[in-house]
């Protein structure tokens, strides 16, 4: 009896002793991982907010699409800016074309004027639609990366693989609004046509 | 350094060192300018290449693609000479790479400064990769020239043969076509060295061609002929004159020896009528004619030792050489002992070991008395007189000397001293006939020697005489 219960205390010594070794790993991990996600959200977007900026350079607008020779090319966000200052930095001094490169923020769709890049946010998922129905004709870049965003008629979606940002064109999308997506951008994108996301 | 060898030599080395250092210089320039433009060319081609990749690849580095950027570079495999190429973003990191599996140590860590350059046998280098004006990062690329030095070097072994065979056909070709010139010269040198060691002046050298040793040739020949022709006239007028002269010597000395004999018999008359006269009839005559007889008398004496003088100077002249082996020292000592007579104890003797010598032993005597007398005779108002006779050897001559502490004589007239009546002194001072030492000339140079005096006024005089050791046969 004695051998029996010095067997079971140890065990459960043991068992307890494994428990919470494994909630102290457990909690540690969890801990990092919330930090480290908030770190890779803030650094994406920082990756996102260089890329929009770099599109200016693989992608044609026509001549209408400007004001005058010298108006700079407009970055805009329609809706929630998940950007912070990532984006402002990277665009100041930027200059492409000898056009430099400026930030606009939108809350409607009505709201854009000049404009050549538009990064829609997530947060107007619902509104996409009447937004692009509101685009319609006009020679601007629809940058997006939320679910569904090229299959509604979005030009280029962000999505993340294997923790690095790559991106969907809908060459058709950026067709019909008269822009010219160099070839060595659509080399880097995978290539949807609408139906199929 | 080519001055002593043979002219054939000579002309090839000069026609292969000519030609070995215009081969070895065109293909140094040749490979030169192959190697630059090779380098250039090769550089052109990279930097283009770098263009195409930088150009495509800007948009994989705009947004990050390494696995599209590895792709891109990847399309580098088409020319096989690139060994590594790599594509460093802003940051200066490597971010794509061919071939994609080589180590990282291939790569430089960071990018250096654009452009390209040689090392090791590669040409690497950096270039930027822009885009509208942008830089989006650095392009290195690494291009083996192994392939083009070996291409190079076989090149340099094909030259290198080319530059043998043509050295081999030069040599060839300037061994039979140096003859061209170096035979017309053998042949002039060769007759050459054929007149000037056995005086054959009939010889005449080969003429080859009408160029300027040709004209050589012709010059050398024409001098030969004239000198051909010279020699035989000159040789015929020599020989005419000497004839001449010997006939006209013989005449001048028979003619003298004739005078001088003949001359002895009305003197012997006068020495002979003069005595008589002075025995019968010396009462009959007063003082003043005594003593012009006197005076007749001893004018006829010494008019009769000028005669057996000249007699003497004659014979000497024609007389054959009749040579023998002659102690010169005895001979020294029986002309002193000889001569010496009134002198005894007036005159103190020097006298050095003289050699033996080859000559008429009777001519040597007259010199020696001449020379000794001489001494003697111009030494007679000295106390004491000294005579110093000696000999030295100068080269293969012995020369003989009478040194004197006599009146000496003047150098100015050292010339006369040696002709026939030719005398310094006055014959009242020093009684002589003047042939004395005319005579010793004669007999010296018809034994191959020479004679010469040296003196001061008053400060006596030294005669001097060679003797060649080994007599040559000499005429006279």
């Amino acid at each position: 009896m004695a051998v029996l219960s010095t067997f079971t205390n140890r065990w459960v010594d043991y068992s307890l002793k494994m428990l919470f070794r494994g909630w102290f790993v457990m909690s540690v991990l969890l801990f990092a991982s919330g930090l480290d996600l908030r770190a890779q959200t803030t650094r994406e977007y920082e990756v996102k907010a260089a890329f929009l900026n770099d599109f200016a350079q693989f992608v044609e607008w026509p001549a209408d699409a400007f004001v005058g020779v010298k108006s700079p090319i407009v970055i805009g966000i329609l809706g929630d800016d998940p950007f912070g200052d990532s984006l402002g930095e990277i665009v100041r001094d930027e200059n492409v074309d000898n056009r430099p490169v400026v930030i606009g923020r939108y809350q409607r769709v009505q709201d854009i004027k000049a404009c050549q890049i538009l990064f829609i946010s997530q947060s107007e998922n619902k509104r996409l639609e009447e937004i692009f129905a509101g685009l319609k004709d006009r020679s601007i870049l629809t940058v997006g990366d939320f679910d569904g965003f090229t299959k509604r008629g979005g030009m280029i979606r962000f999505v993340t693989e294997k923790n690095k940002i790559r991106f969907r064109i809908n060459v058709e999308a950026a067709k019909t609004a008269n822009l010219t997506i160099s070839s060595k951008l659509l080399r880097l994108a995978e290539i949807i046509t609408p139906g199929k996301d | 350094m080519l001055q002593n060898i043979p002219i054939q030599r000579k002309l090839m080395t000069v026609n292969l060192l000519t030609s070995g250092a215009v081969l070895l210089l065109t293909c140094l320039a040749f490979f030169g300018y192959e190697v630059l433009t090779f380098r250039q060319a090769t550089v052109q081609r990279l930097s283009t290449l770098g263009k195409i990749i930088s150009a495509n690849s800007t948009a994989a580095l705009a947004f990050d693609d390494s696995d599209v950027a590895n792709e891109i570079l990847a399309a580098l495999k088409a020319e096989p000479r690139i060994v590594a190429a790599g594509l460093y973003g802003t940051t200066g990191k490597l971010f794509a790479q061919y071939p994609v599996n080589s180590p990282a140590s291939t790569f430089p860590s960071a990018p250096e400064q654009d452009g390209y350059h040689f090392e090791r046998g590669h040409l690497a280098g950096f270039q930027p990769v822009m885009q509208s004006g942008r830089r989006l990062g650095t392009l290195y690329m690494e291009y083996d020239m192994g392939a083009m030095y070996e291409q190079l070097w076989r090149r340099g072994e094909i030259a290198a043969l080319v530059m043998g065979v043509s050295l081999l056909t030069a040599y060839l070709l300037s061994r039979t076509l140096q003859k061209q010139i170096s035979m017309p010269i053998l042949a002039l040198a060769e007759t050459a060295h054929a007149v000037s060691k056995q005086r054959d002046f009939s010889v005449r050298a080969v003429k080859f061609g009408e160029d300027e040793l040709g004209l050589l040739t012709d010059a050398f020949n024409q001098m030969l002929a004239e000198i051909q022709k010279l020699n035989a006239t000159l040789e015929e007028r020599v020989r005419e004159r000497t004839g001449q002269l010997e006939i006209a010597n013989k005449e001048l000395e028979a003619f003298s020896y004739s005078v001088s004999h003949d001359l002895r018999a009305p003197l012997r008359h006068v020495d002979g009528f003069v005595d008589l006269l002075r025995k019968q009839s010396a009462e009959k005559l007063d003082d003043r004619g005594r003593r012009y007889l006197d005076i007749i008398a001893a004018s006829a004496r010494q008019m009769g030792t000028l005669i057996d003088d000249l007699l003497v100077f004659s014979r000497m002249s024609r007389g054959d050489l009749r040579r023998s082996k002659v102690a010169s020292e005895s001979l020294v000592h029986e002309v002193r002992d000889a001569l010496q007579g009134e002198a005894r104890g007036r005159v103190v003797w020097k006298i050095d070991s003289l050699p033996q010598v080859e000559a008429d032993a009777a001519m040597l005597r007259q010199v020696w008395a001449n020379l000794i007398g001489n001494a003697m005779k111009y030494s007679r108002t000295r106390d004491p007189a000294k005579i110093e006779i000696g000999c030295d050897t100068v080269n293969d001559e012995f020369v003989f000397f009478v040194r004197d502490n006599g009146v000496g004589f003047d150098m100015q007239y050292v010339d006369k001293l040696f002709g026939v009546f030719q005398r310094l002194h006055r014959a009242d001072e020093f009684e002589g006939t003047g042939i004395g030492l005319a005579n010793v000339r004669r007999i010296v140079s018809r034994h191959g020697g020479r004679t010469w005096a040296e003196s001061k006024v008053d400060g006596g005089a030294t005669f001097f005489f060679s003797l060649p050791k080994t007599p040559a046969e000499t005429k006279g």
